[in-house]
């Protein structure tokens, strides 16, 4: 019991990772419908971004900022990381998939591929191809909520963190998405295009506006999945995106709670299947992770063919 | 008649004298470039082997293939003269056309030359023909350019114009025969006298020069006939005394109209082009086509004439280059044809490998216990190719049957899933497939005499597979099945309101489309001889789906070019970047050195995956419907743009004072 409550905690906040990236995903596909393959190496490029601010302030493996200077440093390097990204959403938007926008339906497709090859190699390029090492600033204390003979259940202060900042980032998203006018207006694209174009909304920008969130999103998990795991490799965007948007698929795409629930739900199952014994498996349930999330995921679907939060919308004709 | 064409030889009219100098102009120089280049070779070493030069094979049996290919490819070109000649009405300039076939064979066959490379040649002259659209589009505006109208004497065919369009066929194969035979001869005679050439070389030039204007003669004689055969007999003309059979002169009439209307249909289906672009005609496509083939079979003895070592290098690359034909051909079915995503294609792929790899290695006596004999267990590589595909068909059902009820995306990732789900599989049960170490020492096919340790068996198993997929997808999607797909693809409810079983047809289309990536998988075990479960990657799935937009989707053609294109790329051209820039002799290498004086340590092998991505994203934003669109989205492209055009010409009865027959000579 305890051992499934720990991995629990530790599936929570893998799966808050999660869910931020798929969050762009599920972003991008709601409102131009496209699986934006290039999304899971920006959060690469984020983990990347956020190393090399620590590195230009100064802060080694070694260094223990305390107090206001920790703060800082934390939120400077969040922003920067979600920033860069954001930028780089935008221009990927501009010159890979704007130019395809009346294109058939596969092309865009294509072309993220590539331009997801492109920063992969890029991230070779910029941080060698072995793992680079994120320092860990936060101060590791752990808490434990249960410690008595029949187990231990503890949380780490890293593990609070990052579930406060994607928390954070959570709830202003869906804020800003369902309150606020730029959100009136990319769920106005989202749903149709063209008539919201004759409503006066600039859907070039709104687009553009989609991509720049999801991408800042995608920056801001580079920036925890450091904190969290303390280190990174140019190849992880392709592993993890590829998690996220089943993520963003299991929870409904298109659904912005959708997607993270649908992430919480496979960090969990991912962490839980590391129970699963050799007697039933072999070699145990963690070598067969991705195939228990992706066999859940199939049976999810089987059942619910529009995610759990999708919409099952009846067919237009 | 056959007096006073002979006399026409000599002396041609103006009209066709023009057509004579462009197309025999247009056309000698990249068969001199050719000739020179690999064919002389070639010749010298069939006709006198002590003569040909290193690298290049003296044994009789690629002598004789050799030679074959080579007169096929004489007999071509000369039939492709005669009947450009003869369907060319006059309507593209000569210094135009000059340009474009320089720009389309001789750049590629200079820069093959050039590199010594056959690809990376391709590939750079691919780059300068994107170039030379650019500038051609660029100078068309600028000089407001508009094609000028065909010939006056060509608008409607009498007895009197078929005889003159068969005397242009005649024409043109006679001339380029004999400027091709005065050509090589002058320059045979050059070598003779400078004393490199046997005399029993020059025996042959004598004969040569002889043979190829008489073979010229008669072979523009049947590229006439062959340009003839798609023309539309002058209507209703010569028939004035059946006027009084009125019962009679009707079914002529509807004979006519149906006749005109299969010719319409067929023009509709081929979309052919008219014969102002003779070049791209349907007749001149089916020449380049008998030349691409007769090029491909012979290519494993043509090889060491044009490039003289590496062969065998080369030859097995181009076999990996089959395979993935086969695997692209098979996600066009589920993607291209049905339009069901699908982005787990490799596990198919996977599933194929091991079936074999698993019944043909010692894995199978670990798994059974059944002592096979290596000598004639091999020879269950044949069935087992038809027994993988089984298999991979089965899973395909497997997949598809809890996936029916998902749409678009949806289907995508549960596929997605399943290609993730069965390399972890093959890892983890280690018991049955050896993990992740893999299985090794699969067993090569077997037939008596053929040795399968060069590649060459390969090259020709894979030809054959290719052909056997492409024929069993041409008739896949012309039959019923076939029209299902498209169907569905096009719109689900209005299909299944419309009588398709979406249930059958969704499954048949992963049936197919696995089973082919069985076959592949099977041919790809026996040939590498080795597979590990981490060879099967969504990457992979994603460089075949790749391949299909590319190369066009829902089209065979397109789908083939584009599997070769991606894995050329791929491959054969940022894989070997390193190694040509380490050449002092090779354009590659100034420009390696310039880029590493600014940044140090730079190889081409670092930036591999960001050039490979640059191309993608090019291609698709220049040619978002892909290299070679299928008809089908082509007309749809077409008929949004001259809708009105197309009804107008229709409306037009023949015999009607606004209809004229048109020449159908393409």
């Amino acid at each position: 019991m305890t051992l499934f409550l720990q991995e629990l905690i530790v599936g929570l906040t893998t799966g808050a990772i999660y869910s931020l990236i798929a969050l762009g995903y599920t972003m991008v596909y709601g409102i131009i419908e496209l699986i934006n393959f290039a999304h899971g190496d920006i959060f690469m490029i984020g983990t990347f971004v956020a190393i090399t601010i620590l590195g230009l302030l100064g802060i080694t493996s070694t260094s223990h900022p305390a107090g206001f200077a920790l703060v800082a440093i934390l939120v400077v390097t969040c922003l920067g990381s979600m920033l860069i990204c954001a930028a780089l959403g935008v221009v990927i938007e501009r010159v890979a998939y704007r130019p395809l926008r009346n294109a058939p339906r596969l092309a865009p497709l294509i072309s993220a591929i590539g331009v997801s090859l492109i920063l992969e190699n890029v991230g070779s390029l910029w941080k060698g191809v072995s793992y680079v090492s994120f320092p860990q600033i936060f101060p590791q204390n752990t808490y434990y909520l249960i410690n008595n003979a029949s187990g231990q259940v503890s949380i780490n202060s890293v593990n609070i963190l990052v579930l406060v900042i994607a928390l954070v980032l959570m709830v202003s998203l869906q804020w800003m998405v369902s309150s606020t006018r730029t959100g009136r207006a990319m769920r106005a694209v989202a749903q149709d295009r063209e008539a919201a174009a004759l409503m006066g909304v600039n859907v070039d920008r709104i687009i553009a506006i989609t991509f720049f969130i999801g991408a800042a999103l995608a920056g801001a998990a580079g920036f925890i999945y450091g904190l969290q795991y303390g280190s990174s490799i140019f190849y992880i965007g392709f592993q993890l995106g590829l998690i996220a948007f089943t993520a963003a698929v299991l929870g409904g795409i298109g659904n912005i709670a959708g997607a993270m629930l649908g992430g919480i739900l496979i960090g969990v199952i991912g962490s839980l299947s590391s129970l699963i014994p050799n007697s039933i498996l072999p070699h145990g349930g963690d070598a067969w992770q991705n195939a228990i999330i992706f066999a859940i995921l199939i049976l999810i679907l089987v059942f619910r063919p529009s995610g759990l939060l999708g919409e099952q919308v009846p067919e237009k004709v | 008649m056959s007096l006073s064409r002979n006399f026409n030889i000599l002396l041609p009219t103006p009209d066709t004298r023009r057509l004579l100098i462009k197309w025999i102009v247009a056309l000698l120089a990249p068969v001199v470039v050719f000739v020179l280049w690999g064919g002389e070779s070639i010749i010298n070493a069939v006709i006198s082997p002590a003569t040909a030069g290193g690298g290049v094979p003296t044994d009789p049996g690629s002598l004789i293939e050799a030679a074959i290919f080579t007169a096929v490819f004489y007999v071509v070109v000369l039939l492709l003269v005669g009947y450009l000649v003869a369907a060319d009405s006059g309507r593209r300039g000569m210094i135009e056309l000059w340009i474009e076939v320089i720009v389309f064979t001789l750049v590629p066959l200079v820069l093959v030359i050039l590199f010594y490379n056959l690809i990376l040649g391709l590939a750079l002259s691919v780059v300068v023909w994107l170039v030379y659209f650019f500038v051609r589009n660029i100078v068309r505006k600028v000089r407001h350019y508009t094609p000028p109208p065909p010939l006056e004497s060509l608008k409607a065919i009498n007895a009197e114009q078929r005889s003159v369009l068969m005397n242009r066929a005649i024409l043109g194969g006679f001339w380029f025969g004999l400027a091709l035979a005065l050509i090589s001869l002058v320059v045979d005679l050059i070598y003779f006298f400078s004393g490199s050439l046997p005399l029993i070389l020059l025996i042959w030039a004598i004969i040569r020069t002889i043979l190829l204007p008489v073979a010229g003669y008669f072979l523009g004689r049947l590229a006439g006939t062959i340009a003839l055969r798609r023309t539309l007999p002058q209507v209703g003309n010569g028939n004035g005394g059946n006027g009084a059979n009125g019962s009679r002169n009707g079914s002529r009439r509807r004979e006519r109209l149906e006749l005109l209307s299969t010719m319409r249909a067929r023009e509709e289906v081929k979309n052919l082009v008219p014969n102002d672009l003779p070049l791209r005609s349907a007749g001149a496509q089916r020449f380049f086509l008998i030349l691409l083939i007769a090029f491909v079979i012979f290519y494993p003895v043509l090889d060491p004439f044009l490039f003289s070592s590496g062969t065998d290098g080369r030859l097995a690359g181009f076999g990996d280059a089959g395979y993935y034909v086969i695997l692209a051909l098979g996600l066009n079915i589920v993607v291209g044809f049905a339009g069901l995503l699908d982005l787990g294609y490799v596990a198919f792929f996977a599933i194929g490998s091991y079936s074999w790899a698993m019944v043909g290695s010692t894995q199978f006596g670990f798994l059974t216990g059944i002592t096979v004999n290596p000598q004639v267990w091999p020879w269950f590589f044949w069935p087992m190719l038809l027994g993988a595909a089984l298999i991979a068909a089965f899973f395909g059902v497997l997949l598809g049957a809890p996936t029916l009820r998902l749409r678009g995306d949806y289907l995508a990732i549960v596929t997605l899933g399943f290609g993730e789900i069965v390399p972890v599989v093959f890892t983890e049960l280690d018991k049955y497939t050896n993990g992740v170490n893999g299985i090794v020492g699969i067993y090569s096919p077997i037939i008596p005499g053929v040795d399968w340790t060069s590649a060459t068996p390969y090259y020709y198993l894979i030809l054959v597979l290719i052909v056997l997929t492409i024929f069993a997808n041409i008739r896949l999607r012309d039959s019923r099945l076939g029209r299902a797909w498209i169907a569905i693809r096009e719109d689900e409810v209005a299909a299944a309101s419309s009588g398709v079983n979406l249930v059958n047809t969704k499954l048949f289309a992963f049936a197919s489309g696995a089973f082919f990536a069985g076959v592949a998988g099977a041919f790809h075990a026996a040939k590498l001889g080795s597979i590990s479960p981490d060879s099967f990657t969504f990457g992979d799935s994603v460089i075949y789906l790749a391949m299909v937009v590319i190369g066009g989707i829902g089209s065979i053609p397109g789908v083939v070019v584009g599997a070769i294109a991606v894995y050329a790329i791929n491959q054969f051209i940022l894989a070997n970047l390193d190694s040509l820039a380490s050449d002092p002799s090779n354009v590659l290498y100034t420009v390696h050195n310039s880029i590493a004086n600014v940044i140090p340590g730079f190889t081409f092998g670092n930036i591999r995956n960001l050039l490979f991505g640059v191309i993608l994203v090019v291609i698709m934003i220049f040619r978002p419907q892909g290299l070679i669109p299928s008809a089908r989205r082509r007309r749809e492209l077409q008929h949004g743009n001259d809708e009105e055009v197309e009804v107008g010409s229709l409306d037009v009865p023949p015999g009607a004072p606004g209809f004229e027959a048109e020449v159908h000579v393409e």
